[in-house]
Formats: C-alpha cells, structure tokens, sequence
C-alpha cells in the first residue's frame, strides 16, 4: 500500500515536474530570443529596437536545444533503463536495481551512467576489410535522420513572447510572431517526414554492407526490404489524416484537433482516423527495427547489421532505435493523440490560466502523451514474438497496405459527403466499437479443463 | 503442461492479426499495472510470502543473495564435521568416508587423544569442495555419525580456490550430537567433568535405524531455523 501511494505521489510529481520543464522550455527560448535580439541591436548599434527576427531566430535556437537536445535525447537514454523496468514489470520480474546510489536503486536510473561508461571506453575493433569511410558512416547516417524527424513535431503551442515572464515589459504584445515549441515550421511537414525517415535505411543497410561480413549483410539486406516495404503503408496511412485536417503541417493538424464534432467530443485523429492509428503504429513499429520487426537484428540468428560495431559506434546505433520510438511516439501523438491540447478540463485551464501557464500545461500534456506512446511501443515489443520475414511482407503488403488504402478512400469520400467531420467521427467510432467486439469476441474456444486431463493420459504423464 | 494443439489454419479472425495483439496487449497491461502499484511481500519467510492477490504483486523474484529461498528438508548441503557436547569432533578418523567418497576429496591424518576413551581423532581432517560431487557418500559411510550434510546451505562462493579447502576448523560446527553407545559416554573421559558427563548422558539418544530420517530432521540448523533467524533479523531491523 506504501507503494500504492508512493506511485500515485510519484505520478503527481511527473506530471507536475513536466508542466514545470515545458514553462522553462517556453522561458528559454523567449530569452535567447530577446538574446539574440539584443546582440543584433549591439552589432548595428541600434539599441532599443525589438525586431521579430532576431527573436524567432533565437527562439528557434533554443528549441534546438531544449527540444532535441534534452527532451529527445534525454527521453531515449531513459528509455534503455525503461526497456529494462517496463519488461520486467510486464513479466513479473524486479529489473536491474544493482547498481545502488546511496542504497537505494533510484528505478535503475544510474544504470544510464554505466552503460554510456561502458560503451565509451570500450576499445574500437573494426574488421579488416571493412569499407573504411562508409563503415565510419554508417552510425551517423542511422542516427541523424531519426534525430532530425523531431524538428517538425510541434511540442507546444504558439505563445506570444510577451507572455512570458519577465518579458512583458520589453517587448509589446503582437508585435512578434508567437514562439511555439517546433523547431521547423515547414509547410511541407508531413512529407518532411516521409523524406527523412526513408534516409534512415541508409545507415543500416550501410553499416551491413561496409563491415565486410555475411551476417551483417544479411542484415542489412533484410533491413531494406522490411524498411522499403513499410515505407509504402507509413504513407499511406497518414494521406487520411491530411484529408481529415486539410494540412501536411503537423502544428495546423494539431490544432485542427482541437475542434469539436457533436458539441463536447473533440475531432482527435484517433477518433477520426482509428485504422490509420493502427496502421501507422504498425508501420512505424517496423520502422524502429524493435522485436516483432527485428529481423534486422535477429540476435539468435544472425545478430544483426552492426555486429561488426563496438563500443560508441554500435552505442550509436542502439540510440538511434530508441530515440527513433521517441521521435515516433511524437508523431503519433501530433497526429493522432491531439497533440499538445490537454484536452482534460482544457476549457476551463484556458480560462483560468494565464497564457503561458496554458501553454507549458499543453506541453506538458503532449509529452506524457509521448510517454504513454513510448510505453505503448514498449509493451507491443515485449508482446510479441519475431515474426518470420514472409509474415513480416505478408502483414504488409497483404493487411497494412490495403486497410490503408481503403482508409484513404472511405475517409475522402465522407469527407465529400460531409465536410464537417462529423459523419467521419461516426465513421471511426463505428470502427472502434467493431475493432473492440472483434477483440472482445472469443474467436476459438480454448482447449477444455477435461482436454488436459485427456492430454495426461494419452501422454503417459 | 501439455495439452493438445489441433494443427488448423488460422480463422479469419486470427489472421486479422490486430484483434488478438489488443487482447494480449491487455494482458500484458494488466501485469505492468500491478506491479508497477503494488510492491512486493517481503517476508522474510519467503515461503509465506503472498503473491497475486489484491495489494501484492505478482512478481516472484528473490533478490538473491539478501534473500533465499530454503533448501528442502533433506538437501545435501556443505559437509560439517558433527562436533560432541564438549567441542570436539564425533570422528574418530576411521577413513571410511575417504574411502568411499569417489571424487577422492577427503583428506585425513589421524592423531591420538591421551586423555580420551577413543584411540584416534582427526589432526587434519580436509574436504576440497571444489572436487566434491555431492554425492553423500561419505555421509553414509560414517559409522559414526561424524559427518553430516544438513547445514541447509551450498558452498559459498570465494574468489580464491584455496578458500574452496575446508578443513577441520572450519568442518567442525553446528548443532552437537551424543548417542548411547558413544565410548567417551559409556566409559568415560578424563576431559570430561563428572557433572557435563550425566548432563551429555541424559541427552544421548539410542542411535537411529534410518540415519538419513534424523539426519534430515536436525533440530536448530535447518531451513526452517534458517527462516526463523531471517525473521528475527528482520524483527530486529525494524526496532
Ligand atoms: S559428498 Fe561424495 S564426493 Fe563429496 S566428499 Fe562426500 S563422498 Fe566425497
Ligand atoms: S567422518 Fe566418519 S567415516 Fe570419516 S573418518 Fe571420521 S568417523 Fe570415519
């Protein structure tokens, strides 16, 4: 019961420390924006003036930073200790606690130290004939298009810099444009999105061909295929959403959830779009290269493209998958979770707080639904067994490419009938509630008390 | 347990991959969600230890080396030397044991007593428990009940192999152990004072038809006592 209330109060103070680590992100980039305001002013000697460039530039820097730097980057290093926690809860298991500060084992956190200690001082083998520049390559080119798919997720929402605290008696209200946590706001989003991560299959394909070995290569060879093939269903299960909200930018899709359909119900794209969720997440799962989709890795077969890796270089590669499960959980959550609305009480939290509390709240709110997302995968890695690879391509090109497909025409057609997303809505709860009574109902009844007793007879038990 | 798996092809719903992933999906939440809110029992009797129901979660691990599980009752743990009420060993370095165990482990060099009623004692009695095959062999040899393996423990791990040679200092410990028939009760010992003699031949028993049922029944240094001192430390701890 300890634990009970300790989790609950645990929960309190992460929901509360990520509203209070969204405001700082606001906060930082309001003043490096005024930061680098003030050096424009120093360097043209011009002091005083406010000019909206220099504080969008700025403002952008500091996205960089906070958003990619810490945010992504922290959420994948935690995310190898919670690979370990979350499945050892999920089997009935305690997890790694070993490692003990001040005898108490802090959730296996400090085992993030270990594990980035371990990899750095390991020595670099390298095989002998290894393609030098490509085999050097490979790590960088598997870890920096999955870095940069998060520029165009939109963490927060758009603040004017006035807002912020401190700020106000500097610079006038709308004056500015409004920072919002995104570090690109490209107009071609979601394509962005289906460009980059098709670079990713570079660097494994890459790392399998240079390190001079059957198995790499073999894996690396099933990494394209899988990769290539899951390509097709990634984009086509997004083509619904861009109907449903009439945009590629993923902050205009995300506040286009914010409106309601039937009064009370926002439009949130799982609601609109339940099989282009599904879809999506499947797509994107192959994408991680993470169990079921590890055919790539395949440890007790072939081990894996970067078997000939050691030390930093392979520790790149195995951060690259698990900053990939975070930057995907961002998209899925932009997509189709709603984004930074927090949706709970947003109504009154918007009337009763002041702007930029407002807007760290809807933060906050986008990054544990990240981390529910996160958890989402995890759970689904932990679930499953590999599939075998003719499975993998039937699941694709047989299952996930024609429910897309049919998505894209269902939802474009209702949307024709029906501009006001209403009947869409209809449409996707129908398909929820069918999803749920196929999952509910019982498909083949499982074998009888008496079969088993049967099965020790005949078996001789 | 197994059952019989009719080998049919999947029906239409389970092809459908999806439907059934949400189910397991749900169960594997069900766990995560347990565990993640409910701790533990940690009893130190990990026998009683609750599992499962509500306010417990399902997890069985035992964080080994702070808590252990204990061995069964008739386990054939570390060697000990039996020692008798005056402290000194029950051997009477017969050879027996070193003759019967097969891994050739035992090691002894026998001495005299010059004021006991039995003629030899082991000076050096070793046993190398890395070459030793658990068999019990030597227990059953022992016409004398000298040497028992009821400690209930294994051998602990060293970093060292010569701290795997256990010899006659560190053999000899556990409960003591008089029978009737034992000379120094039955004649007599000048290292024994009159008084600590009636008191050792009040507590004596008449020596056992199957060693291994009392063997296994050893009162004060079984798993249970070993559960039972747990439990006190863990009393303690909380005061
Ligand atoms: S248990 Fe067997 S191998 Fe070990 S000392 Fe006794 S007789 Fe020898
Ligand atoms: S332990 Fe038993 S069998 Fe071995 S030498 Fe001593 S009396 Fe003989």
């Amino acid at each position: 019961m300890n634990r009970f209330v300790g989790m609950l109060l645990f929960f309190a103070g992460v929901v509360a420390g990520l509203i209070a680590l969204s405001a700082g992100f606001y906060w930082v980039a309001g003043w490096l924006g005024w930061g680098f305001n003030a050096l424009a002013n120093a360097i043209s000697g011009t002091p005083g003036v406010v000019s909206p460039g220099a504080i969008s530039f700025g403002a952008s820097v500091a996205n960089i930073v906070t958003l990619l730097l810490v945010l992504v980057m922290t959420s994948g290093a935690l995310l190898t200790t919670a690979e370990r926690k979350w499945s050892a809860m999920m089997q009935n298991r305690i997890g790694a606690n070993r490692i003990k500060v001040f005898g108490s084992a802090l959730g296996g956190v400090p085992f993030l130290a270990a594990d980035a200690l371990k990899m750095l001082t390991k020595e670099s083998v390298e095989p002998r004939g290894r393609t030098r520049l490509l085999y050097q390559l490979a790590p960088a080119l598997a870890f920096a298009p999955v870095f940069a798919l998060f520029a165009i997720v939109p963490v927060g929402m758009d603040l004017d810099p006035s807002q912020i605290p401190g700020l106000a008696s500097r610079i006038a209200s709308g004056v500015v444009q409004p920072i919002g946590l995104q570090i690109a706001r490209l107009d071609a989003g979601l394509l962005y999105l289906f460009a980059i991560s098709s670079l990713a299959v570079y660097g494994t394909s890459l790392a399998g061909w240079a390190s001079n070995n059957k198995l790499a290569l073999l894996g690396g060879v099933r990494a394209s295929s899988q990769m290539i093939s899951y390509e097709v269903s990634l984009g086509l299960s997004l083509v619904g959403s861009m109907i449903a909200y009439r945009s590629l930018q993923l902050n205009e899709i995300v506040v286009a959830q914010g409106q309601s359909v039937f009064g009370g119900i926002p439009a949130v794209g799982i609601l609109l779009q339940p099989v282009g969720f599904l879809v999506f997440f499947a797509s994107a799962f192959a994408e991680t290269k993470r169990a079921p989709f590890d055919l790539p890795e395949g440890e007790s077969e072939i081990v894996g493209y970067f078997i000939e890796y050691s030390g930093m270089k392979f520790g790149l590669m195995f951060l690259a998958e698990f900053v990939e499960v975070a930057v995907l959980s961002g998209i899925l959550t932009a997509v189709f979770l709603g984004g930074w609305h927090p949706y709970l009480f947003e109504g009154w939290l918007q009337a009763n707080l002041s702007p930029f509390w407002f807007a760290a709240v809807g933060a906050g709110a986008f990054i544990f639904k990240m981390t529910l997302m996160m958890w989402l995968q995890f759970t689904v890695r932990w679930l499953l067994p590999r599939f075998r690879f003719d499975q993998i391509q039937k699941l694709c090109w047989k299952i996930l490419l024609p429910a897309a497909l049919v998505n894209v025409f269902v939802t474009a057609l209702v949307l024709l009938l029906d501009p006001s997303m209403q009947l869409l809505a209809v449409v996707g709860a129908v398909t929820i509630v069918a999803i749920a009574a196929i999952t509910v109902a019982v498909g083949r009844a499982p074998a009888p008390e008496a079969g088993h007793g049967a099965a020790h007879v005949v078996a001789g038990h | 347990m197994p059952y019989p798996l009719k080998n049919q092809p999947a029906d239409l719903r389970e092809s459908m991959y999806f439907p059934e992933i949400i189910r397991g999906f749900g169960d594997l939440a069900r766990h995560f969600f347990k565990n993640l809110f409910f701790s533990r029992d940690r009893n130190p009797d990990v026998l009683a230890r609750k599992r499962g129901g509500f306010g417990y979660s399902d997890n069985v691990t035992l964080q080994y080396p702070e808590e252990r599980a204990p061995y069964p009752p008739g386990y054939r743990g570390l060697h000990r030397l039996v020692p008798r009420e005056d402290g000194r060993p029950r051997c009477v370095a017969c050879y027996m044991c070193a003759t019967a165990c097969p891994a050739q482990c035992i090691y002894i060099e026998a001495g005299e007593y010059a004021d006991d009623p039995i003629e030899k004692y082991p000076v050096k009695f070793v046993i190398d428990e890395m070459r030793c095959i658990v068999c019990g062999f030597c227990v059953e040899a022992c016409p004398k009940d000298a040497i028992r393996m009821d400690s209930g423990e294994h051998t602990p791990p060293s970093y060292e192999r010569a701290a795997q040679i256990w010899d006659q200092k560190r053999l000899l410990r556990g409960p003591s152990v008089s029978y009737q028939y034992d000379p120094w009760l039955r004649r007599g010992s000048p290292s024994i004072s009159p008084e600590k003699l009636e008191e050792m031949r009040a507590r004596a028993k008449p020596f056992p038809s199957v060693a291994t049922d009392e063997a296994s029944q050893t009162p004060g240094f079984s798993v249970r006592a070993l559960a039972q001192e747990a439990r006190e430390r863990a009393e303690a701890a909380k005061r």
